[in-house]
């Protein structure tokens, strides 16, 4: 029989007590890497598009109201992203970011998964559906 | 008063058919097994996959190259980085670009990560069929190393996208250098004392030694991949074979073992995680400097190629066709336990249907990787048709030709 290191293993972990976390009281801390909800920042943005093409997912839209004026609402479903980071790398102008810290994401109300970047004014704009949407 | 009557013939033994699955036979994905039992002994065995079959590869024919990649990425959620590599690096010789050196390295060291991730998760579940619980809790801890150091490189535990067509996404910082390294030695003293117990502790002795022997013959003849093959002198790795990505610079040594039985099949997995650490470390070593993407256009030239890559269960193999166009014209996928799982009906037979869940999970099975559906249709009549197997033969010869 050799099960001696099993055994130690054994009685080792008897006197070590659980190892589980505490959640949500004691947080372990995100790697760096770690991928949660997507953040846009509207200065830098074309509105290319290349974000919205790439996406796996179709978590992505870019609605354009205003080329020239850089009037461009993002349109991201939380619910529907993979959190793969193609869009990260697709874009060419550093404007999207996938953040470790935001991965609380759990919810009751499927409107929250649907998040809108842009200018106040023009997200009402899209959410009245007065802009016309679709890629 | 009864007599005894030689003239009457004894009844013939009835043979007992013994269905198992499709939900969860011995492993936690569906299969159909039929076993015809004499008593507790399998005189013959029969399989029904498909189960789970996704549509995987026609959904990759309506994504783009780049998308492709991502849905790939889940045929397994064990090797999800040889999936997405094979493809990368399949879709790079269409393009005919070549990934930059330091990004080929990245790819094979997450590579290796996931097999000594993969390896610890399969000793778990084997000793776990073996009613060896403790080995298993045990394995399934340290593999969290594991683990917790491919979510620091990649950024998730599992699915990592580390690739992107034409590199990968992650480099190696000094600090990942050194937590790689800490996590792998503290994973080379624990496989250390897994060897130990595998090879000498004596109830799993007997459950292993002598089951589900398979001869060097047998294999070649089954086409077994993978450690299956190597457990039987198979000296089968495409990593050797066929070097991809990196292997070319960091050459790997082959494990095989002779016996050919499931302990050999324990002893050639955990051999092969002491080759897995070593190359990581000999990775890590020499590093190539330099970029980790290059660019590879929208639009891949047409073509057709194929990628085999050395996935911890064995030989995967992708057929990637281009039309020329933003998206695939097809991508044939073929997992390692296809290949395998032949093996499994041959073994079963002369055994105790006890040991039937070990035989299965002695190949490293993964059901839901290895069904996809083929449909033969009559290009003049578009008649759906099934195939013999001969019909099959004699259709790849005519093609090969």
């Amino acid at each position: 029989m050799k099960l001696g290191g099993m055994w130690r293993d054994a009685i080792k972990a008897l006197v070590q007590g659980p190892s589980t976390q505490k959640y949500p009281f004691e947080r372990l801390k995100t790697p760096e890497r770690f991928r949660s909800k997507l953040t846009w920042d509207l200065t830098n943005c074309t509105g290319c598009g290349l974000c919205m093409k790439d996406c796996p997912a179709n978590a992505i839209e870019v609605v354009t109201l205003d080329r020239k004026a850089k009037r461009f609402v993002f349109r991201y479903r939380v619910d529907h992203c993979t959190f793969c980071g193609q869009c990260v790398e697709s874009c060419n102008k550093n404007c999207l970011e996938l953040p470790e810290d935001d991965w609380e994401l759990a919810t009751t109300n499927r409107q929250d998964f649907e998040v809108y970047y842009g200018n106040e004014a023009d997200v009402q704009i899209v959410l009245d559906g007065e802009a016309e949407t679709g890629a | 008063m009864a007599t005894h009557n030689p003239t009457q013939k004894a009844p013939e033994r009835e043979t007992f058919k013994i269905p198992i699955g499709p939900q969860h036979p011995a492993l936690k994905e569906p299969g159909h097994f039929e076993f015809a039992v004499d008593g507790e002994t399998v005189t013959d065995a029969t399989v029904r996959l498909g189960y789970v079959h996704r549509g995987i590869e026609k959904g990759v024919e309506s994504r783009t190259w780049i998308q492709g990649q991502y849905l790939v990425e889940r045929v397994c959620g064990i090797c999800s980085h040889v999936h997405a590599t094979t493809y990368c690096l399949a879709v790079e010789k269409l393009a005919g670009v070549e990934a930059p050196p330091r990004a080929q390295a990245i790819r094979s060291l997450v590579a290796e990560l996931e097999r000594i991730h993969s390896h610890m998760l399969w000793l778990g579940v084997a000793a776990h069929e073996a009613g060896f619980d403790m080995l298993f809790m045990y394995s399934w801890r340290d593999r969290e190393t594991v683990m917790n150091l491919l979510e620091g490189i990649t950024g998730n535990r599992v699915n990592y996208s580390a690739n992107i067509l034409g590199g990968v996404k992650c480099d190696i910082t000094p600090e990942q250098d050194a937590a790689i390294r800490a996590g792998v030695d503290y994973l080379e003293e624990r496989t250390r004392h897994y060897l130990d117990v595998v090879q000498n502790d004596t109830m799993f002795m007997r459950r292993t030694k002598n089951v589900g022997t398979m001869t060097r013959e047998q294999a070649e003849q089954m086409g077994v991949v993978g450690p299956t093959a190597r457990a039987s002198g198979v000296p089968r790795d495409i990593r050797v074979d066929a070097p991809y990505a990196a292997y070319k610079d960091f050459p790997v040594n082959v494990i095989t073992e002779t016996a050919g039985d499931l302990h050999a099949r324990f002893v050639v997995r955990v051999n092969e995680l002491f080759e897995t650490f070593r190359l990581i470390r000999a990775i890590l070593d020499h590093l190539p400097e330099g970029d980790l993407q290059t660019r590879v256009k929208r639009k891949i030239p047409a073509g057709e190629t194929i990628m085999r890559i050395e996935a911890p269960r064995g030989e995967l193999f992708y057929y990637v066709k281009s039309a020329g166009g933003e998206t695939p014209d097809r991508v044939k996928i073929r997992t390692p336990t296809l290949p395998n799982m032949a093996s499994v009906l041959e073994l079963a037979v002369g055994h105790q249907l006890a040991d039937m869940p070990m035989i299965l999970t002695g190949i490293d099975p993964c059901f839901s990787c290895n069904d996809r559906m083929i449909t033969v249709r009559d290009t003049h009549s578009n008649q759906r048709d099934v195939w013999t197997w001969d019909q099959l033969r004699k259709y790849g010869m005519n093609a090969a030709q």
